[in-house]
């Protein structure tokens, strides 16, 4: 660990953020772990990129709950 | 070690190459590890335990030390219950004790003293109160400083499982112990954690195209009795049970693992995940296994073992040739059992 963990502080409030972030997402998340789920049925395989769309959707939606985040915590004045 | 056998071979060259790839360094000492499907048990270096008592150490010092103590509480109570109320214990030890929590479900009177040995110092130095007096050793399960035939009792709950040579931890447990002296363990198996892990592989494949392991490897439980039996215990009982925690998603499971002081310190471990994996890791985790009421669950597997050290007195099988009845004869029981008996 760094003297202070002034930057491993910062990474995880970050992460602590993701939850909420990816509530803020249940459909996307729900569609991108559907078709990873279906590949590993019988007949299905799973390789680099099979849903990369379904995940796009999920970063895109993560991202904007990201500054929907970021508002929320400066309207409420504080840091969490 | 061994490893789950069964998805490992999902995706085999690609991990291999990934080694290769971005940890050129790392080679030598991933080259140690035991072929994976070989059930070769003298492991060599499967875990950095310096990181592990770092890890400790800092778990140890968190602002609300009992808030990730749930599951130790709630194997120690299983584990105290295995303790025969009758027998009495003068020198007891305690293995991997972290803060102390058999020590709360141990009876004062079956136990005279109670050693507990941890490899984290501030485990010890934050050690819950207890009525036995207790004696606090910081020392690694595999080199144990005691003599033999020292110990009346051995109890270790929650910490084998991060020992590199468990055969030869089971051997001084044995070698520490009078005869007539008993260990009683709890160690995590092999089923535990692996909705995450098959989670992480899943998301890792998909968005690297490859998956390194991100959950240490557990033993199987066939193997845990022909090491106790190998170590020289008499009179085996291996257990297994299941407890699911539901947490609100896949962080806080991770965040709460971190908290125990089990996080990953394998060497062959990765030194990054990806912000893109977590996600994706999260969203698989959540679709694959949630419960009804949105919340997804981990299942902690675990190993109780009980072992006797020989003595004259514990019961043995007869002697082939010495049977004075025939199976034949099992319809004439009432018969043949002595009168004494009968009246019971």
């Amino acid at each position: 660990m760094s003297v202070n963990g002034a930057v491993w502080g910062r990474v995880r409030s970050r992460l602590r953020a993701f939850p909420e972030r990816l509530a803020a997402c249940g459909a996307e998340a729900a569609a991108y772990g559907r078709c990873v789920q279906a590949s590993t049925a019988p007949g299905g395989s799973l390789s680099k990129d099979l849903c990369a769309r379904e995940f796009e959707a999920l970063r895109s939606c993560f991202a904007a709950a990201r500054r929907l985040h970021l508002k929320k915590k400066k309207n409420l004045g504080g840091s969490c | 070690m061994l490893r789950p056998a069964g998805l490992w071979r999902l995706c085999r060259r690609p991990w291999a190459a990934r080694v290769s790839a971005e940890n050129p360094g790392r080679r030598e000492i991933t080259s140690g590890v035991s072929p994976r499907g070989s059930t070769s048990l003298r492991a060599l270096n499967i875990f950095d335990r310096d990181l592990k008592r770092k890890q400790k150490n800092w778990a140890a010092r968190q602002p609300e030390p009992t808030k990730f103590d749930y599951l130790k509480e709630e194997v120690s109570r299983l584990g105290g219950g295995a303790d025969d109320a009758e027998a009495s214990f003068p020198l007891a030890l305690d293995l991997g004790c972290g803060r102390g929590y058999i020590a709360q479900y141990l009876n004062k009177e079956t136990i005279g003293k109670l050693f507990q040995v941890d490899i984290a110092e501030n485990a010890l130095k934050n050690s819950l109160e207890t009525e036995i007096p207790t004696v606090s050793i910081l020392a690694d399960e595999e080199f144990l400083p005691f003599r033999e035939n020292t110990f009346d009792l051995v109890v270790s709950s929650l910490s084998l499982h991060w020992v590199n040579d468990l055969p030869r931890a089971l051997e001084q447990i044995h070698y520490i112990l009078k005869p007539d002296g008993v260990f009683i363990g709890a160690m995590f198996g092999g089923d535990t954690l692996y909705e995450l892990r098959c989670s992480l592989q899943l998301a890792e494949t998909e968005r690297e195209g490859g998956f390194s392991p991100h959950i240490s490897p557990f033993t199987a439980v066939n193997d845990l009795g022909h090491l106790l039996g190998r170590a020289g215990f008499n009179t085996l009982t291996v257990d297994t049970d299941e407890i699911q925690v539901n947490y609100p998603g896949m962080f806080e499971l991770m965040e709460d693992l971190q908290g125990m002081g089990e996080s990953n310190c394998s060497w062959n471990r990765k030194a990054l995940l990806h912000r893109d994996t977590m996600l994706a890791a999260a969203a698989v985790y959540r679709e694959m296994y949630r419960n009804e009421d949105g919340s997804v669950p981990a299942t902690y597997q675990i190993y109780y073992m009980i072992g006797w050290k020989y003595h004259e007195s514990q019961a043995r099988p007869a002697e082939r040739g010495s049977a004075t009845v025939s199976f034949g004869e099992l319809g004439k029981i009432n018969n043949l059992m002595p009168q004494g008996k009968k009246s019971q």
